[in-house]
């Protein structure tokens, strides 16, 4: 009678052990229930299941792959994003044209360049808003080169002294942009018209004693 | 005669040619040290000028982004140095050697170029030479600020260890008191029974044994027993199988030891510089390597490390390779959900954190809340819209408040209509 209860005891243990192993810790992202709604059919960008046995159990696919595999055999690295072909061009409401100075021509463009968006005060504090989110860490809250990542990274200028103090708006947009030097170029992460938005509030800073 | 006259002749001329020669080369020399202006006023306006232009990149006595610059002036002719710091790309491109060299020793990193003056050259100059000769500081800060983070760590540990430590001891004393107290039992019930004036239930207590078997055997333990039994394990199914397809808690191990704590807890770097697609679109996007590089161009290594980072070498290998790193998905909604960052990031103004927990805590990412129906639904029946500085909700908002005094939620709004999120 015992042995019977201690047996079923067990039992009931191991039931529970599977049960409570459904949660997701670690590497292991859990127990799905109706999986195939999980898994997406068509390819999906940031996320790519490269092994083909992966869902072989429930596969209905012609080619026998698994159910899950998802990846764009057909891309370079197999990768299910896609870059632009070539030459894209970019349409935003304001028309404006992408950006072909190239990244030596600095003093060009700080010749030619002027800002499309006037020096009100609205435009200065949403310069404000992405200069805190793209340059505050390298050029620190008040441009003097000593935002925390700055001072790891080094030879970060400080704007409102020497010859960065002279440096013409356009030039700005272009070291954004392009980058220059030791600075990368930020082109990519903020957009054409953020970037102007940062030099109106770069200029307030540049300008300060 | 006629010979030796030549040859006394050429004889002149060579000697001639070679004393100009080595006057030359020895006034050259004495040109790029003397004639750097020793005056306190000139060396001082010198260094302001460095400070606002130099310092970032340069110190006299080591080596930052550029080379120290102690002896410079002994080591380059006035003349170059006049017109390398004017314009260094100009002398480079000149093919120069010694620019050439110094360019490519320091990886191509550019020096801008100064629109100064001779005598401005002169007085940054000054500045040095006057640096140079004062010779190195001696008080080595960074030494003492890296001497102070070493030592915090074993400072740590010790703490836990000193817990630990109090714990055992308190183990102890608690056992230690129990032996006591069984051995004064003991003493008691022997001394009460050599008394043996007692009466008969006295007797029975005396003589009571304590028996594990007896009371293991008892209705009441034995229910209590399957009672506690029976809610641990009907607890943790329940609990076990409310987590099926919730991945809360998922925190796969990623291709790159990327760590949040550091890059936006310590380091401070907002989430929008990496997750750049979060106030424009559906996705928030993962940075792609030349975002790394923007800061990794210049750090390889920890701050105090002597050897570069295996972690970061991952990220020049992709570079150089063209490969894309394959970081793990964490956050994952299933096919038939939709979710847009921008509409509640940049519309709605909600913070990372409200969804995704303290990242900037963590090590690794963890999915910290449970995406599910539930948890979406339950925000938009509490939380108010956003409306302010935003035209698009004010005839809304009137006509609501027409109608209701309770402020606007994203209900109202159609926040709970199937559609909305599924299609
Ligand atoms: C990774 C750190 C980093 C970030 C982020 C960064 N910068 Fe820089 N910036 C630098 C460094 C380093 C230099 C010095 C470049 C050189 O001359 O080698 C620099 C130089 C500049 C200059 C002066 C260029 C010159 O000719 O001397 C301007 C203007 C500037 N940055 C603007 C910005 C703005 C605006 C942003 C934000 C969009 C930004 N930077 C973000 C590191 C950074
Ligand atoms: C953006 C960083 C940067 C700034 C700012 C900078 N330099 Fe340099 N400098 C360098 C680098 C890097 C080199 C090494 C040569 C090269 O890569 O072009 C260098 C080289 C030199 C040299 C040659 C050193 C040698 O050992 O022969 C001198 C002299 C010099 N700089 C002076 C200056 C002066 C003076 C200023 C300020 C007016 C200045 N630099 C500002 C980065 C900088
Ligand atoms: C804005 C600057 C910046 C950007 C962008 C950046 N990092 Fe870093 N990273 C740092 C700093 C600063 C450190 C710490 C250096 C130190 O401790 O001195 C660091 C350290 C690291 C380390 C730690 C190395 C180790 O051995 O512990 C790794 C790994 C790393 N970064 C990977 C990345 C990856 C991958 C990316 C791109 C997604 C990236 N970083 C983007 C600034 C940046
Ligand atoms: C230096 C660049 C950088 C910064 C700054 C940064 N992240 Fe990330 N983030 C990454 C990278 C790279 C990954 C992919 C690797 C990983 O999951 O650790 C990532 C992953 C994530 C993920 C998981 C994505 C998934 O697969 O589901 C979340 C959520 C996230 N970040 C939120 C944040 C938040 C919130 C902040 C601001 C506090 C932030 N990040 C700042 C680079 C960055
Ligand atoms: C209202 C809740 C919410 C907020 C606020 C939010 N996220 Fe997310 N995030 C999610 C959900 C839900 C997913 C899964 C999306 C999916 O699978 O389609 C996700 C996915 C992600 C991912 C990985 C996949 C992707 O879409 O790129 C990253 C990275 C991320 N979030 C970063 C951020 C950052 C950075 C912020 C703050 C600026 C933020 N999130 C704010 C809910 C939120
Ligand atoms: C922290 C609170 C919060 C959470 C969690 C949240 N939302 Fe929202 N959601 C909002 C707010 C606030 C708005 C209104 C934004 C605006 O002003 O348009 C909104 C709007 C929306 C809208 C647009 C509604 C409309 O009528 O235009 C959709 C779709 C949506 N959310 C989907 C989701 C999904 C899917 C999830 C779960 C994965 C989710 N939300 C989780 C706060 C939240
Ligand atoms: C605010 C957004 C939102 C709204 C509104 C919403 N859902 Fe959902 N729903 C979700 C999300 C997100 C999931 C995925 C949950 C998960 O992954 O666990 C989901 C999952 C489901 C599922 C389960 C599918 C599965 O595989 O688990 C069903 C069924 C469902 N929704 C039906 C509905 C119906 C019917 C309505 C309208 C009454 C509705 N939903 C309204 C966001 C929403």
């Amino acid at each position: 009678m015992l042995r019977n209860n201690i047996i079923s005891a067990i039992v009931i243990l191991v039931i529970v052990q599977i049960f409570s192993s459904c949660r997701a810790k670690d590497d292991h992202p859990g127990v799905e229930y109706a999986p195939n709604m999980y898994h997406s059919v068509p390819y999906e960008g940031l996320s790519q299941i490269t092994d083909e046995s992966e869902g072989k159990w429930l596969s209905s696919r012609i080619d026998e792959k698994g159910e899950y595999f998802n990846t764009n055999v057909n891309n370079p690295h197999n990768m299910n994003m896609r870059e632009p072909v070539p030459g894209t061009v970019k349409r935003t409401e304001d028309g404006y044209l992408p950006y072909r100075i190239p990244k030596d021509s600095v003093e060009l463009a700080g010749r030619i360049l002027t800002n499309p968006l006037d020096s009100t005060t609205e435009v200065i504090n949403q310069g404000k808003e992405l200069y805190a989110r793209f340059c505050v860490h390298c050029h620190g809250e008040n441009g003097q080169g000593d935002g925390k990542v700055g001072v790891v990274f080094k030879g970060v200028p400080p704007y409102n002294v020497g010859r960065v103090k002279d440096l013409s708006e356009g030039y700005v947009f272009h070291v954004i942009t392009m980058g220059k030097g030791r600075m990368g170029a930020h082109g990519s992460q903020v957009s054409y018209e953020d970037r102007w938005k940062i030099v109106r509030y770069v200029q307030t800073l540049q300008n300060q004693n | 005669m006629k010979v030796s006259s030549c040859c006394w002749r050429l004889t002149s001329l060579a000697f001639t040619l070679l004393f100009l020669l080595i006057s030359n080369i020895s006034f050259a020399q004495e040109a790029g040290d003397s004639e750097i202006p020793s005056d306190e006023s000139v060396i001082s306006s010198g260094e302001t000028l460095f400070n606002n232009n130099c310092r970032v990149c340069h110190a006299v006595h080591e080596q930052v982004v550029g080379p120290a610059l102690n002896e410079v002036y002994v080591r380059r002719p006035l003349p170059w140095l006049q017109e390398f710091i004017k314009n260094s790309q100009k002398v480079i491109q000149g093919g120069d050697e010694y620019a050439v060299n110094l360019y490519n020793q320091f990886n191509k990193t550019e020096m801008p170029s100064f629109d100064f003056s001779n005598e401005e050259v002169l007085s940054i100059l000054a500045y040095v030479k006057s640096e140079t000769e004062k010779g190195p500081a001696v008080a080595q800060t960074t030494d003492a600020a890296g001497g102070e983070g070493v030592a915090a760590q074993p400072g740590s540990t010790v703490d836990s260890g000193f817990v630990t430590a109090i714990l055992i001891a308190l183990l102890v004393v608690l056992v230690l008191i129990l032996v006591v107290l069984g051995i004064l039992i003991s003493v008691v019930t022997k001394y009460i029974k050599q008394k043996s004036e007692l009466n008969e239930t006295d007797q029975e207590i005396v003589d009571q044994k304590f028996s594990l078997i007896k009371l293991a055997k008892s209705p009441g333990f034995i229910w209590i027993v399957t009672f506690v039994f029976t809610a641990i394990v009907l607890k943790t199914v329940i609990d076990g199988l409310l987590t099926v397809g919730v991945q809360a808690g998922y925190a796969p191990t990623q291709p790159i030891a990327f760590s949040h704590k550091l890059h936006a807890g310590d380091f401070e770097i907002d989430c929008n510089y990496c997750h750049t697609g979060v106030r424009i679109s559906k996705n928030a996007n993962i940075p792609s390597p030349n975002i790394c590089m923007n800061c990794h161009s210049g750090i390889n290594k920890v701050t105090g490390a002597t050897e570069s980072s295996k972690e970061i070498q991952k990220i020049y290998d992709a570079i150089e390779n063209n490969e894309p790193i394959r970081w793990v998905r964490v956050h994952n909604l299933p096919d038939l959900a939709y979710f847009n960052h921008s509409q509640h990031v940049k519309v709605g103004g909600i913070e990372c954190q409200t969804c995704h927990g303290p990242v900037e805590t963590m090590e690794v990412v963890q999915q910290s809340t449970s995406l599910t129906m539930g948890w979406c639904i339950d925000c938009h029946r509490k939380t108010e819209i956003n409306s302010q500085g935003n035209e698009y909700y004010d005839k809304l908002v009137e006509l609501h408040s027409e109608t209701s005094k309770d402020p606007m939620v994203v209900e109202d709004i159609g926040g709970l209509e199937c559609a909305k999120c599924h299609y």
